[in-house]
């Protein structure tokens, strides 16, 4: 029985964690909405979750004021067929409401085979 | 009976009703005609534009002429050293003779790759000395990559080409030719999906985008959007060629280019005042429409809402319909987002008389010779342009002169 609840402790630890990490992705994803990153033909607006379809964050770094993340991502348009692998800088400030991204920056951007 | 009427003091002189209404009137237009804005001068803002909107103007103006350095963010890579330097005939905003080297790599229809991980399709021609002294002159072609010349755009008017919305630019759409009329244009889309409209292959979607890209393929200025420099055919920069801190401009100064190019006013048309030159370039335009060159060549497109006054559903002679549309084989050259080897984007024909070369490459010397070298969609009404007299000829070309 105390081996069952222990079980079921570590299961449920783990599916939270999961469940955090899988909505601190979402939550990354809606705030990149309506940002622009790269220029000219290597310009990616972000319009809408669906066109992320994947996103890592590979590290974080955050001082009182200022958040910078990296992230990789795949992208894809909607209604294209093209894939992009894109490296991204996205770079937070601390407001009065809480976290705001101030911009996001194109580090590599590749076209998936 | 005299009848006189000025500005001035509105007097009327004479006793009639019929004497008084006619002066009246003959004031009321003075006065109006008095009140007109005058049509800005190639290279002068819009019209109707705020204090503050002139003042974001002259602040973007001065980014557009700053010439960098190393020390300021040029390179190591890059084509110029500011934006005037190719953007500058016959006035700030306008053409220029540089040539620049595009690749991509077109691998089967509806699939371009951009090489965005070989330096992507700006081929850079200038190198800093720092990279000059490795033994790095310039970005080369990369391999298999299909390669095209492309000259420098006039950027006047457009502010109002950003402004038009893409249910404008899409109600245009004929791509199944469903018409039968031979022409059969689309959009092409961003890499995003968004409608492109910018580019000699409409492959960018607004000025912003435009502008944030110029700096860092044409100047090797790195921006927050774009931190890194540009690499050499996808390798990185050395970092002992590279002086300046990334980001090397702040995001306010795309901001700032951006409104000066919104803001900078479309070329003055043309207004022969000889009746001759009038009545050819009118008779002119009758066959540009007849020839169907107008199909393509739209003349006027108009604007969506806006909050600023001078862009707010206004009528802008563009002279293109913003889509793509296949050229033939002999103009044929890269693929880029959407658009095949042998599209191009209609070009913008507004401000015509003040460039020197034509077409997307300025490889032709006359307006008559770019004309001769359309094919694909536009072959019948090329055909059909060679067909005319020597009388038709010059008023089509006369029309154009009023472009």
């Amino acid at each position: 029985m105390k081996n069952l609840t222990s079980l079921i402790a570590v299961l449920a630890i783990a599916a939270l964690t999961v469940s955090a990490a899988l909505s601190e992705i979402e939550q990354m994803k809606a705030d990149l909405i309506g940002h622009t990153m790269g220029g000219r033909e290597k310009t990616w607006k972000f319009q809408s979750t669906d066109q992320i379809k994947q996103l890592v964050i590979k590290s974080r770094v955050e001082d009182g004021r200022r958040q910078v993340c990296l992230l990789a991502l795949q992208l894809q348009a909607t209604n294209a067929t093209e894939r992009y692998a894109a490296e991204a800088k996205v770079e937070y400030w601390r407001t009065p409401t809480g976290w705001k991204v101030d911009h996001v920056g194109l580090l590599s951007l590749k076209k998936m085979e | 009976m005299k009848v006189t009427a000025t500005c001035q003091s509105g007097s009327l002189e004479g006793n009639s009703k019929t004497a008084q209404a006619v002066g009246a009137l003959l004031c009321c237009l003075l006065v109006s005609g008095c009140k007109t804005p005058k049509e800005p001068e190639l290279g002068e803002p819009l019209a109707e534009l705020t204090p503050e909107q002139q003042a974001q103007f002259r602040a973007g103006q001065d980014v557009f002429d700053r010439v960098f350095t190393p020390e300021t963010g040029l390179g190591p890579l890059f084509n110029s050293v500011s934006c005037a330097e190719c953007h500058e005939d016959p006035v700030r905003g306008g053409t220029g003779d540089e040539v620049e080297v595009h690749a991509t790599r077109f691998t089967s229809p509806g699939a371009c790759d951009e090489l965005f991980d070989k330096g992507g399709p700006v081929i850079q021609q200038d190198a800093t000395e720092l990279l000059k002294a490795i033994g790095i002159l310039k970005e080369q072609v990369p391999a298999k990559a299909a390669q095209a010349r492309r000259s420098t755009p006039p950027l006047f008017g457009f502010g109002l080409v950003d402004g038009i919305p893409d249910s404008t630019i899409l109600s245009h759409e004929d791509p199944y030719d469903r018409d039968h009329n031979g022409i059969s244009g689309r959009a092409n889309r961003a890499i995003d999906g968004r409608v492109g409209r910018f580019g000699r292959k409409a492959a960018v979607a607004t000025l912003f985008d435009f502008n944030a890209g110029a700096f860092p393929q044409e100047q090797g200025v790195t921006t927050p959007l774009s931190p890194v420099e540009e690499t050499i055919n996808g390798t990185p920069v050395p970092p002992e060629t590279d002086p300046a801190r990334d980001p090397e401009i702040p995001l306010a100064d795309i901001e700032k280019v951006t409104a000066f190019t919104r803001f900078l006013a479309p070329p003055p048309r043309q207004h022969f005042t000889n009746f001759l030159d009038a009545h050819l370039a009118r008779r002119g335009e009758r066959l540009f429409a007849e020839l169907k060159c107008a199909v393509c060549h739209v003349p006027k497109m108009k604007t969506g809402p806006s909050p600023i006054k001078a862009l707010d559903r206004k009528t802008v002679a563009l002279y293109s319909d913003l889509l793509v549309h296949d050229m033939g084989p002999a103009l044929t050259d890269i693929c880029l987002g959407q658009a095949l080897p042998s599209e191009f984007r209609t070009e913008m024909l507004m401000g015509l008389r003040f460039r020197e070369h034509f077409l997307h490459d300025g490889s032709a010397e006359s307006v008559e010779g770019a004309i001769e070298r359309h094919g694909g969609e536009a072959a019948r009404s090329r055909d059909k342009f060679k067909a005319l007299d020597k009388k038709d000829k010059k008023a089509l070309l006369k029309f154009l002169e009023t472009l």
